[in-house]
């Protein structure tokens, strides 16, 4: 899942960048209003975290236009103003949540799964396909034997897109968009890797390959 | 001390014209009274002239009355015209004066006198007396008419002087009363606008008012204005304030994790982070308050509740928490948006945290404005009620659980002079907050 940090203070954007990607998330900060509206209306991102008081631009004004743009992009907000009008304003202004300041990182974890949960019509707790459930905090898959697979980082964020968006044809380029993020350095050929180890673990018909297309993640088989 | 204006202008109006009346109708009454006797008494004096031209005295001294020269009106009797003539001891009188007789007043010559007595049949009379020297006698002629028919007459007159005055006096009022209330209005506007005011459903006073007030007027609006922008300065600087905080507070618990220690040191930082969090932010709330320095924005119960549940839903997405809104109709809030967002936010907030299903908040005024907010959760245990109570007036107290959301829900209500009192909720079984508001007296 790739993410979209809208914070100024480089000190904060730095740590919790390291978190966010630690929890498997493809993190790109924007350290100004301007920017982040700009960045936020790329097709490339699933999640964005919005400071309220950002330079140049206003966290509010950045939110009313992606939405007024008819961009739906889950957004939760991060403010240290956290008056009840604020919020108010706040979820009037389109946000999917609100998340006062300072908070506990695990809290905007456990919000960020269940708002991307949520926006994809997933049920909240464990990504569940058929025999086998995907652990969003350990990284790892549970298989109908009751195996327990560790995965890697991009093993996990590849599985997880694909539960997200199960049913739909997802192409490499996108797959490669929504895994990395601005610097990584990108390799579609490398998604081939991935979905092959992600085949030997869960089934081969569980990804089915559509030509010149993409891929296609079942939900049922 | 109460005055209305309206009232002391038309009382003060009413009595001036009631004594300028009056006292038209007395000096009226009066002056055609002396009017009509001076007109009956050049009538008198007229036909005394004539009475003396029929009068003459013989060879021997004797009176004699031409009777041929005598009006008709002093034959018939009881007439209302008589006269008494006197000549020594010799003493005509008319024969309408028939068997009575009338006092007479011998004159010297020359002399004249004017009374007013009673004569036959209750007549009242203008008795006329004059003095002459006739062929060298002494004549005193008393001539009287009756003052009655001319006395009904003016009687009669009067009394559609009075009715006529009357009806007159009675438009006056009315128009008076019309006039009054029609230059008052402006005031009454203002009035009316004042409790809108207060209400916060406008936000300044129309200046297009009369000159007599429009220098109040101007200088309320400017007061208004200038105490609208001193909250609105403050709670920014606030704002900035508690963002300036937190945003170091978040980078220090976020590196904390990260630090390389034992982990019940960092867990000692943590907590001393988060207790200036809680404090810093129950202080700067606390500060935030607008009270009663004016504001114009007031709470809505019907867009600002509803926003606010909307938004609680949106904070609870998988909870599938009913919140049901039982609120009056027409109820007005004495309290301003932003600081009723924070009670109600903090008071719905705690409810929705600890509800299986279901929150309810009831909303009525008569007196005072009251409030509960009630869920199906768990509840308290009856010897922390009071604890619970306590907490808001303190700052120091740990908080668990209800705490903190319901402590800065106490400094609103302290700060409206109300009151807040907790209890178990008898038909969902959880919590119930109630809060009472004063409302203002009108």
């Amino acid at each position: 899942m790739r993410l979209l940090l809208a914070e100024d203070d480089k000190y904060l954007a730095a740590g919790l960048k390291k978190d966010l990607q630690a929890a498997g998330y493809a993190v790109d900060i924007a350290d100004n209003g301007v920017d982040a509206e700009y960045l936020g209306n790329e097709p490339i991102y699933d999640i964005a975290v919005l400071d309220l008081g950002l330079p140049q631009r206003n966290g509010i004004d950045v939110l009313k236009n992606w939405r007024k743009a008819g961009n739906h992009l889950p957004v939760i907000v991060l403010t240290a103003r956290d008056a009840w009008h604020e919020r108010v304003d706040g979820f009037r202004a389109g946000a999917d949540d609100y998340l006062g300041k300072p908070f506990h990182i695990e809290e905007l974890l456990a919000r960020l799964s269940a708002l991307l949960h949520r926006s994809s019509q997933k049920p909240a707790g464990e990504l569940k396909v058929g025999d086998f459930a995907l652990d969003e905090q350990q990284q790892s898959v549970t298989t109908a034997d009751g195996g327990h697979h560790q995965l890697t980082g991009i093993e996990f964020r590849l599985l997880r897109y694909f539960l997200l968006n199960s049913g739909h044809v997802l192409s490499k380029s996108q797959l490669t968009d929504h895994v990395y993020d601005l610097d990584s350095e990108k390799d579609s050929n490398v998604i081939e890797v991935y979905v092959r180890r992600l085949r030997q673990l869960l089934g081969k018909e569980r990804i089915e390959t559509r030509r010149g297309q993409g891929y296609i993640f079942r939900d049922s088989v | 001390m109460m005055h209305s204006l309206e009232s002391r202008l038309s009382t003060g109006l009413l009595l001036s014209l009631l004594i300028a009346f009056a006292l038209l109708a007395v000096l009226v009454s009066v002056n055609i009274r002396y009017v009509t006797d001076d007109y009956v008494a050049s009538r008198l004096q007229h036909d005394t002239g004539t009475l003396l031209a029929a009068l003459s005295f013989d060879n021997e001294g004797r009176l004699l009355l031409d009777a041929q020269r005598i009006d008709q009106v002093y034959n018939q009797p009881f007439s209302g015209h008589y006269f008494v003539i006197s000549s020594g001891t010799q003493t005509h009188y008319s024969r309408s004066l028939w068997d009575q007789r009338i006092a007479h007043i011998v004159v010297a010559g020359g002399q004249q006198t004017r009374a007013i007595q009673s004569g036959p049949q209750q007549q009242s009379l203008l008795v006329l007396s004059s003095g002459y020297t006739l062929q060298g006698y002494p004549v005193s002629i008393s001539l009287a008419e009756d003052l009655n028919p001319i006395r009904q007459d003016i009687d009669q007159f009067i009394y559609v002087f009075i009715f006529i005055a009357g009806g007159i006096l009675l438009v006056l009022i009315v128009l008076q009363v019309l006039i009054l209330r029609s230059s008052l209005r402006p005031l009454q506007q203002v009035k009316h606008q004042l409790a809108q005011l207060e209400q916060g459903k406008i936000k300044r006073l129309d200046s297009d008012v009369p000159a007599e007030i429009e220098p109040v007027i101007n200088e309320l609006n400017q007061l208004l204005t200038v105490m609208g922008q001193r909250l609105q300065r403050s709670r920014d600087s606030l704002s900035d304030l508690a963002h300036a905080i937190k945003k170091p507070l978040t980078v220090m618990r976020q590196t904390i994790r990260r630090i390389d220690t034992a982990e019940s040191d960092r867990d000692i930082l943590v907590e001393q982070v988060d207790e200036i969090v809680r404090l810093s932010d129950r202080i700067l709330k606390r500060a935030r308050l607008a009270g009663h320095s004016h504001s114009d924005k007031r709470f809505s119960f019907d867009t600002d509740l509803a926003a606010l549940i909307e938004t609680l839903a949106m904070m609870y997405p998988d909870r599938n928490i009913q919140i049901e809104k039982r609120i009056d109709h027409d109820v007005s809030c004495p309290v301003e948006r932003e600081d009723m967002l924070e009670l109600l936010g903090n008071l719905l907030d705690n409810a929705c945290k600890w509800a299986q299903h279901k929150v309810r908040i009831s909303v009525s005024s008569e007196q005072q404005l009251h409030i509960s907010v009630e869920d199906d959760g768990p509840g308290t245990a009856p010897e922390k009620m009071q604890a619970l109570s306590y907490r808001g007036r303190r700052l120091d107290e740990t908080v668990e659980g209800h705490g903190f959301g319901l402590a800065i829900a106490s400094d609103t209500v302290d700060e409206y002079q109300g009151q807040i009192s907790f209890d178990k909720s008898t038909e969902l079984g959880g919590l119930k907050v109630d809060i009472v508001l004063p409302l203002k007296q009108k």
